[in-house]
């Protein structure tokens, strides 16, 4: 068998199921996206078609912005935070002398393995604001008199769901950091401690700017995925207090599967989104392509 | 490599302290919650630790609501889903088993392909699959959901296992590739001098020196396979095909389910995974950082 027949048959599998359950659906759910469709042209199979109208009626609608400013502001939380912490904790870990660092390197990987799911539900319990867990540490703390109502406040109920999100998904951007910060050579830092720069001049000069690719590839990654935020949001507010915490991906989710079922409007919403993410998405393989070594 | 002063180094233990602290939070709730009763919940709103000590909310659960226990007798409502535990876990067990074992099989095929054959097309299902791995669910659930439909896969699990392989290929074509990339070719070519065909070159010689890869992303599709919401939320209505996640998640709109029966069914579905994390933690953090980088 030549090489080219022999690659042809090894990717068949893959092939089929790319084409089915991602390709496909994208063309389809662009040519919902420009044709009516609710629950009645579903179970007929025939559609009318209605041009730039599902998109027209996505982009008047107020909450569909309300939806994109959360979104952004939701995103730029999380993943701003996601980069500080991740570079500061991952040089915590590789303090070999500090013992506490230890544990803290055995512990760092536990929040992946929690459900994105349980997590909201954990963090609902949480913040809840008569048998909340936040608020009984901090009347035993002390530190308020008053319970808290952190989530179901419009005005700290989208910064209270960043929390959730942030702590389930910091440890990938720690464990990427951390991996990056091994792959310095030693004799730079015994070089420049040679010359007597200090602490922060190493890090500022040395450290930071060997880790700039792999915090570019953070930033790319996390803020695509940041984009799509689903089950913290359905667990802990579901979209609340109001409009609160309406990001783009619950309304997509509202619009498609609750009353009055608009598969048209919902597929444009969702195609608005997947036009942002993909923007991202190509500055990532723009990224990974320039492969900047370390 | 930084300075131990004896200050620097109390602020570091301090640093780690309060990092653990907050690693902890959410998992001192979850366990402390699903150990009380609704009672003692609404008791004392301002007390740290529990009044009271009880598996009642896990023994409801794991008798699917038959032995109600001290805490439950006098509850007339009970969410079904609640009863489904068994049937849901194993269901998930089912559907991340098949996944995984799924995407390893189809995933190093691809994988190996494309880091020794360098065609135009394969370099293009290398951009193909990075590009994939950031299509979210949301955008394909209605067309995936009338895909799955009309080749009868709704309410089906074999309908989510395949949603789901395809879903996760992408990520774990982009973990496996660079580890073959590594492997030397010349292996291959003194099996294939010796007589051996390309693909049992493949299967002898390639496979079995890649077995750290091949748990690496086991691992990883496991878990995210195990925490996956949406594809079985959008596909399966019907509660014998429903699996953990989308249980946990019908039990936020419920008229009536109390924090502790949450948390206790929270901390037997995030269990599994936890285990798989605390046992295969060296895996994970090559296969995430391999996935991420190396593209």
């Amino acid at each position: 068998m030549s090489a080219g027949a022999f690659a042809f048959f090894m990717n068949v599998p893959t092939l089929i199921f790319l084409g089915l359950v991602l390709a496909y659906p994208v063309i389809y759910a662009a040519y919902l996206s420009v044709h009516q469709v609710g629950l009645a042209q579903l179970r007929r199979g025939v559609f009318a078609f209605n041009g730039w109208t599902n998109y027209g009626r996505v982009l008047e609608d107020p909450l569909f912005w309300v939806a994109i400013k959360n979104t952004s502001i939701f995103t730029v939380i999380t993943v701003g935070s996601e980069v500080v912490l991740a570079v500061l904790i991952a040089l915590l870990l590789n303090q070999a002398g500090v013992w506490t660092s230890r544990i803290t390197r055995f512990l760092i990987l536990l929040p992946y393995a929690i459900p994105p799911i349980a997590n909201g539900l954990i963090w609902s319990f949480l913040y809840s604001f008569q048998f909340g867990f936040l608020n009984r540490i901090l009347f035993t703390l002390g530190l308020i008199d008053e319970p808290i109502n952190w989530a179901g406040n419009p005005d700290t109920a989208l910064y209270a769901v960043t929390v959730p999100y942030i702590w389930r998904t910091l440890p990938f951007a720690i464990i990427l950091v951390h991996a990056a910060l091994q792959g310095i050579p030693r004799d730079l830092y015994e070089a420049a401690a040679v010359d007597g720069a200090r602490a922060w001049h190493r890090f500022w000069h040395i450290t930071l700017p060997l880790l700039r690719p792999i915090i570019a590839i953070i930033l790319v990654l996390r803020t695509a995925f940041a984009f799509a935020v689903f089950e913290e949001i359905l667990a802990i507010t579901q979209g609340g207090p109001g409009d609160a915490t309406w990001v783009a991906a619950w309304y997509s989710y509202k619009i498609t599967f609750s009353p009055p079922n608009n598969f048209g409007m919902g597929s444009a919403s969702a195609f608005i989104l997947t036009l942002m993410i993909g923007i991202v998405a190509l500055v990532y393989m723009r990224l990974v392509y320039r492969r900047v070594t370390l | 490599m930084f300075a131990t002063s004896r200050t620097t180094k109390l602020i570091l233990h301090i640093a780690n302290l309060t990092v653990i602290a907050f690693i902890l939070l959410p998992l001192v709730a979850v366990l402390i919650g699903s150990i009380q009763s609704e009672k003692a919940l609404q008791a004392d709103t301002r007390r740290l630790l529990p009044l009271e000590f009880t598996l009642d909310n896990f023994t409801v659960i794991l008798t699917k609501g038959e032995q109600k226990g001290r805490i439950f007798e006098q509850v007339t409502y009970l969410p079904d889903n609640i009863k489904n535990f068994y049937t849901a876990f194993l269901n998930s067990t089912i559907v991340a088993g098949s996944v995984t074992i799924l995407t390893l099989l189809f995933g190093s095929l691809s994988a190996y392909t494309i880091a020794r054959q360098r065609f135009r097309w394969t370099l293009f299902l290398l951009q193909a699959n990075i590009v994939a791995r950031f299509v979210p669910v949301i955008v394909l659930m209605i067309p995936l959901y009338v895909v799955m439909r009309s080749i009868g896969q709704l309410n089906s699990l074999s309908g989510v296992i395949i949603a789901e392989t395809a879903f996760l290929l992408p990520y774990a074509i982009l973990i496996l590739a660079p580890y073959f990339d590594t492997i030397p070719a010349e292996l291959e070519e003194a099996a294939r001098i010796d007589g051996c065909s390309r693909f049992s070159a493949f299967v002898h010689v390639v496979l079995p020196l890649a077995t750290p890869a091949l748990a690496a992303c086991g691992v990883i599709m496991f878990i995210i396979s195990w925490h996956e919401l949406l594809i079985p939320l959008i596909l399966n209505a019907r509660p014998d095909v429903m699996t953990l996640p989308v249980v946990i998640a019908s039990l936020v709109g419920d008229v009536h389910v109390f924090f502790n029966l949450m948390m206790a069914i929270c901390l037997l579905a995030l269990a599994p995974t936890v285990i798989l994390v605390a046992l295969l933690q060296k895996y994970i953090v090559e296969g995430l950082s391999a996935g991420a980088v190396k593209g």
